[in-house]
């Protein structure tokens, strides 16, 4: 009897087997779960020593924010980072899978990973999967061909740009973008214009909100900014708490102890 | 004995009870170059001779200690191509855990999955075993460790080990200079003494390997220079 050495692949794809059950279902007047979606404005753009990336920090499931601060800024690798708009699961599985690939390749190769070998290997992905990993992602990092910045759009397209937003805010951010972007900016201008288009989606857009986290990448050298703007502190937190006034009067308080209705008599285990 | 009649198939055990194919994968580690492992109080540290065919070959793009992880490494005795092959597929097991728990994959469990892959190399049909035999040197919360993994798919915890071609002048040699409270750089010093023992010829940075792991809990494999400095320590 030998043992089966290698592993079948799996198929691939999703198994779309219950897609009838849940279209009956709804018909009934089931809702279906809403899934965490990150609502999002995210950004990127090259500057003179590199590449900056910006996001807002909250997750949102349809009206309720599920996370004010979550970390939208994905690691990939240790010279290129992912901001990630869409579904907050399929953003953190594809990133996280792809950051797993990239650090396989760099033992093999010995060498460090490059921002198109990243990109490449998400577009594969995601175009496999026809659309259905709803993940928007702005990748950028400096490698030794120099900084680079790419979206990569749920479908699998991927665009290669020196300033680039996505996400629900996407707009918002833009509109700054477009006006005070420049070629050649240093870090504390490009730092601030980051800011600046993730706090425009923050305050005009109701997907995105909470912090700015901003990450700054050059060669060689890396500064991830977790909050680094606080623009929506609470403001007031009455230090007494909550006080619940007494609306009903007590007329009789009689107290019954419960009596025991089954004993408790220590025996032998089971019999089989 | 009937032995010989039964050396043929690995997946058939012969009459005295041995799995002749293992023993001859034993054979083939025991013919390879020698590497040896020693266990100090902060740190492991593993060599090996690297004898290259030709003096044509570029010594450089020859590497035969690898990382696996960033605080474990290891290295062979045995056929290169054999080693590589685990070596792939150990890297691919400690990203998958990582991926799973999210936390760096322990020492005990990387070799325990890289055994496995050797031993069912041992029980399938129309393979042949690895042979390689390992020495896993790592940093973890337990503290430092060196393991040797056959290619029968057994493994042990060693504070000190050799194998290859030299193995038995090399292990009397650990023995009596093996002390339970060495320090790193003692451990390096003592490695090198042990491959000089058998050593063919000048030994230097560039014809011997050693990768060592310390508290920082970062494997590294020190460059020729660094290796030509401890040479002379030990003169």
């Amino acid at each position: 009897m030998s043992k089966s050495v290698i592993d079948l692949p799996p198929k691939g794809g999703f198994s779309f087997d219950l897609c009838r059950r849940n279209d009956m279902l709804s018909k009934k007047g089931l809702k279906s779960p809403s899934f965490l979606k990150t609502g999002t404005t995210i950004v990127g753009l090259i500057f003179q020593d590199g590449v900056i990336l910006g996001a807002d920090t909250r997750a949102t499931e349809g009206p309720i924010v599920a996370d004010k601060n979550c970390e939208k800024i994905h690691y990939m690798a240790p010279n290129i980072y992912c901001c990630g708009a869409g579904t907050a699961a399929d953003t953190e599985a594809v990133t996280d899978m792809v950051s797993s690939q990239l650090q396989l390749h760099r033992y093999h190769t010995g060498r460090e990973s490059r921002v198109v070998t990243a990109l490449t290997l998400l577009k594969k992905h995601l175009f496999n999967y026809q659309g259905y990993v709803q993940a928007a992602l702005v990748l950028g990092g400096v490698d030794c061909t120099g900084a680079h910045l790419h979206t990569i759009y749920p479908h699998g397209s991927t665009d290669t740009l020196p300033f680039a937003t996505m996400g629900s805010g996407s707009l918002a951010a833009m509109a700054m973008f477009e006006s005070k972007y420049k070629e050649g900016l240093t870090r504390d201008e490009g730092v601030k214009l980051v800011c600046e288009a993730i706090c425009a989606g923050i305050f005009n857009d109701l997907g995105s909100g909470s912090n700015v986290d901003v990450c700054v990448i050059t060669k060689g050298h890396k500064e991830y900014l977790r909050n680094h703007l606080l623009p929506n502190p609470r403001t007031y937190v009455n230090p007494n708490g909550f006080t619940f006034s007494k609306k009903t009067e007590v007329l009789l308080t009689k107290i019954t102890p419960l009596k025991e209705k089954v004993e408790v008599i220590e025996g032998d285990a089971m019999e089989e | 004995m009937g032995d010989s009649q039964y050396s043929f198939s690995l997946t058939t055990f012969s009459p005295s009870g041995k799995l002749v194919q293992i023993e001859h994968a034993l054979t083939a580690v025991g013919s390879g170059q020698t590497s040896l492992g020693i266990k100090a109080a902060n740190g492991v540290v593993i060599a090996t001779e690297k004898k290259l065919p030709s003096i044509l070959v570029e010594e450089s793009s020859v590497q035969k200690i690898q990382t696996l992880t960033p605080n474990i490494g290891v290295v062979y005795s045995g056929m290169g191509p054999d080693f590589r092959v685990l070596v792939r597929k150990s890297r691919k097991q400690a990203e998958q855990y990582h991926r799973l728990y999210k936390e760096p994959i322990p020492v005990t469990q990387l070799v325990r999955e890289t055994a496995a892959v050797m031993q069912e190399f041992t029980q399938s049909g129309g393979v042949r075993p690895f042979g390689v035999s390992l020495l896993v040197a790592g940093f973890d919360d337990k503290g430092p460790q060196l393991y040797q993994v056959d290619p029968s798919g057994s493994y042990f915890s060693w504070k000190a080990s050799a194998m290859g071609k030299n193995v038995s002048n090399a292990k009397t040699f650990l023995e009596k200079r093996y002390t339970d409270d060495m320090e790193l750089d003692d451990a390096v010093h003592t490695a090198i003494l042990t491959l000089k023992e058998g050593f063919e010829g000048q030994i230097s940075g560039k014809n011997i390997e050693i990768g060592i792991i310390g508290a920082d809990k970062k494997f590294r494999v020190l460059s020729p220079a660094e290796i030509d400095d401890y040479l002379a320590e030990v003169e």
